[in-house]
């Protein structure tokens, strides 16, 4: 079943929620889901279903969800997989918008399971009814300030939208973020896919206003000619980024041929990421790393400048750039006139991109150096690299590049404040205007090269 | 895995207009050397069978073979060493010099026929310089996963070497793409190698793998 937008977007912006096994018992998962609910009340109503409890939270319990007079336009269900058949009758005969299911026990393990994913696909199919998961933690929109699943707290709004097949990771990228200032346009745990796939929630996320960016974590895909096309489609129009676990998996039997010997899944899984524009990294810190650079920066031709303080720093930075395809722009006679007026850089100054503005620069330098290169036609994008002297001002820089930012609003500002606690209001101040800061200057050369892989997607 | 035999994987290249090396399946050594002959010296023989992927390492394949003599010699030795190994025949070939590169195919069971390119022969599996795309394939996708191998500069004329013909061998990526989606019944090949110089690209050891 092809689910459309239209119905996903009904959930991710209910009125009414039910959650089928709530529970008063703190720390379960039914307590979980209300609590989570109950922090969006003002948006929406919320019903909770358990036979066997007379209120959850100061909710009261009802029974049988047809016992509910409003129209449900979310059901959640959290009741042992062998009973969730039963549920999702009941669900189908109140035509509820959407089912999430987050009970596992279902394709994931084994034979019984199989037959009962089937079931619940068999009913939902035949109402018509979207559904999500099984085998899932819920989904969470915060613009909307909806928070159906059992994750620790809510995280922050913002433009980025994470799909994820482990619901355990989200947690975990729920409390990361909170100390980040990077947000959330959605966070989705797909679980088994059986109703609501990978590729209806890429192709929503595609058409969701809010999404600037889709960050994706990945096992395995279920229809793999399918997601070639969905993965095609939609990174035309918006960035996926992913993180591919199991890329070391053996997973070969006999090897018959050099070819498949060497076709592992792996480099399947790049080819399909190569040919379809979505873009690979490593890690899960990387993974949001270049997702908020690519929430808030616009894309970037590629031809870049660099600024730092440290000569080692732009040694090092134009490594990392040249290993990942990003170039360096040469300065033009204009600029380097610009720069050599006495008194505008250092005596010392590198007279080259990366500029080396000299160690002990005051935030003078740096307004002359960023202002100067961004005036270069064919320098699309800076780096702007701090190390931390006695004499360095981390606030007064991050205020100098924001007004440059805010001056060449086409041409992207990446930032690699290099320390720690001296240098963090600094570093904070360029975030909350959208100027993505890196502790590191791979970091900060990866986020460059995205935003350039950005610029050769299709508009 | 079960795989084609000579006749079946020649009809195959040639349907999909993929050059084979002049290749003949030769049952005799006098209809060897005469073949050898007709399409001229060096000449390479080498056994074609089912059930043996790596040929060198048994000295099934012989190569630069100077005259007839040489051939005729040649012939013979292979034959001793063929005695317990179940073949078709010994295949004789023009020997072709060149660029020795692989084109295969894998069917993923997800993403159906994964196509490989890379620089070919014995030492692939070593070297590992290859690059990968799921079919369908265009010709741009073609040209790129050329171009994603370390050893693209070997195609494009290195020191005293003449560029090979990398738009024959884009061709035959492409063809290959064709044939892996229409015959569903091949479960992997290896064109391996492939020798491409600056006349052209053709097939010097195909396999075709059937599903099991």
């Amino acid at each position: 079943m092809k689910t459309t937008s239209a119905k996903l977007n009904r959930i991710f912006n209910p009125k009414t929620v039910a959650v089928i096994g709530a529970k008063p018992e703190e720390k379960s998962v039914g307590w979980g889901l209300i609590k989570n609910l109950l922090a969006g009340k003002s948006e929406r109503k919320i019903f909770a279903v358990n036979p066997n409890y007379t209120e959850v939270l100061g909710v009261k319990c009802v029974s049988s969800i047809n016992f509910i007079q409003d129209d449900i336009d979310l059901a959640i269900i959290a009741v042992p997989a062998k009973i969730v058949p039963n549920v999702i009758k009941e669900c189908c005969e109140k035509k509820v918008g959407g089912i999430i299911v987050i009970s596992s026990g279902f394709g994931e393990s084994g034979k019984t399971g199989r037959i009962l994913e089937k079931e619940i696909v068999k009913l939902t199919e035949a109402a018509d009814i979207p559904l999500i998961g099984p085998n899932c933690l819920g989904i969470i929109r915060p613009a909307n300030h909806l928070n159906a699943t059992f994750a620790p707290a809510m995280p922050k709004n913002g433009e980025i939208a994470f799909l994820s097949q482990s619901g355990a990771l989200i947690d975990s990228v729920i409390d990361e973020n909170l100390k980040e200032n990077y947000g959330f346009s959605a966070l989705i745990s797909y679980g088994n896919e059986a109703g609501v796939t990978l590729a209806d929630f890429l192709k929503w996320a595609a058409n969701d206003e809010q999404t600037k960016v889709i960050a994706l974590y990945l096992e395995g895909v279920k229809d793999g000619r399918e997601i070639i096309n969905v993965f095609k489609e939609v990174s035309a129009k918006k960035p996926i980024i992913v993180v591919k676990a199991g890329r070391t998996k053996a997973g070969r039997e006999a090897v018959a041929s050099h070819t498949g010997s060497l076709a592992g899944d792996y480099r399947v899984y790049q080819a399909l990421f190569g040919q379809t524009g979505v873009i690979e990294t490593d890690t899960i810190r990387e993974l949001f790393g270049l997702a908020k650079a690519l929430s808030w920066q616009p894309k970037c031709k590629n031809g870049i400048g660099i600024i730092t303080n440290g000569g080692s720093c732009g040694v090092l930075l134009a490594d990392y750039c040249q290993a990942l395809g990003v170039k360096l722009t040469p300065l033009s006679k204009k600029t380097l006139d610009k720069l050599a007026v006495p008194g505008v850089m250092h005596p010392a100054y590198s007279k080259r991109n990366p500029l080396d503005v000299v160690g002990d620069a005051l935030s003078d330098k740096y307004k002359a150096a960023a202002d100067t290169l961004l005036e270069q036609p064919d320098i699309h994008g800076l780096i702007v690299v701090q190390t931390l002297q006695i004499m360095t001002d981390p606030e007064k820089n991050a205020k100098i590049i924001i007004e440059a930012k805010n001056r060449f609003k086409e041409k992207p500002i990446v930032a690699a404040f290099l320390g720690g606690a001296v240098t963090e209001p600094g570093a904070k101040l360029l975030e909350e205007n959208h100027i993505p800061n890196y502790s590191d200057l791979k970091g900060a050369a990866s986020a460059m090269n995205a935003l350039i892989k950005k610029n050769s997607l299709k508009p | 895995m079960e795989s084609l035999g000579f006749e079946e994987t020649r009809d195959l290249l040639e349907r999909y207009k993929i050059p084979l090396c002049p290749t003949k399946l030769a049952a005799y050594k006098n209809e060897a050397a005469a073949f050898a002959k007709s399409v001229g010296y060096p000449a390479v023989l080498k056994v074609f069978s089912r059930g043996v992927i790596h040929k060198t390492d048994l000295g099934l394949v012989k190569t630069d073979l100077k005259n007839e003599v040489d051939l005729k010699n040649t012939w013979d030795e292979i034959i001793k060493k063929t005695r317990g190994i179940k073949t078709e025949g010994i295949l004789v070939q023009k020997q072709i010099s060149g660029v020795e590169t692989v084109i295969g195919m894998k069917r993923d069971a997800q993403f159906g026929p994964v196509i490989m390119f890379g620089l070919g022969g014995i030492l692939v599996e070593i070297i590992k310089d290859v690059s990968f795309r799921i079919a369908p394939l265009e010709r741009a996708d073609a040209m790129t996963m050329m171009q994603e191998v370390r050893g693209y500069k070997l195609l494009k004329g290195f020191r005293s070497t003449k560029p090979v013909d990398i738009k024959k061998l884009a061709s035959m990526i492409i063809a290959l793409s064709r044939l892996s989606l229409e015959n569903n019944e091949i479960a992997e090949i290896d064109l391996n190698p492939v020798i491409a110089n600056e006349k052209g690209a053709w097939v010097v050891d195909p396999r075709f793998l059937k599903s099991p």
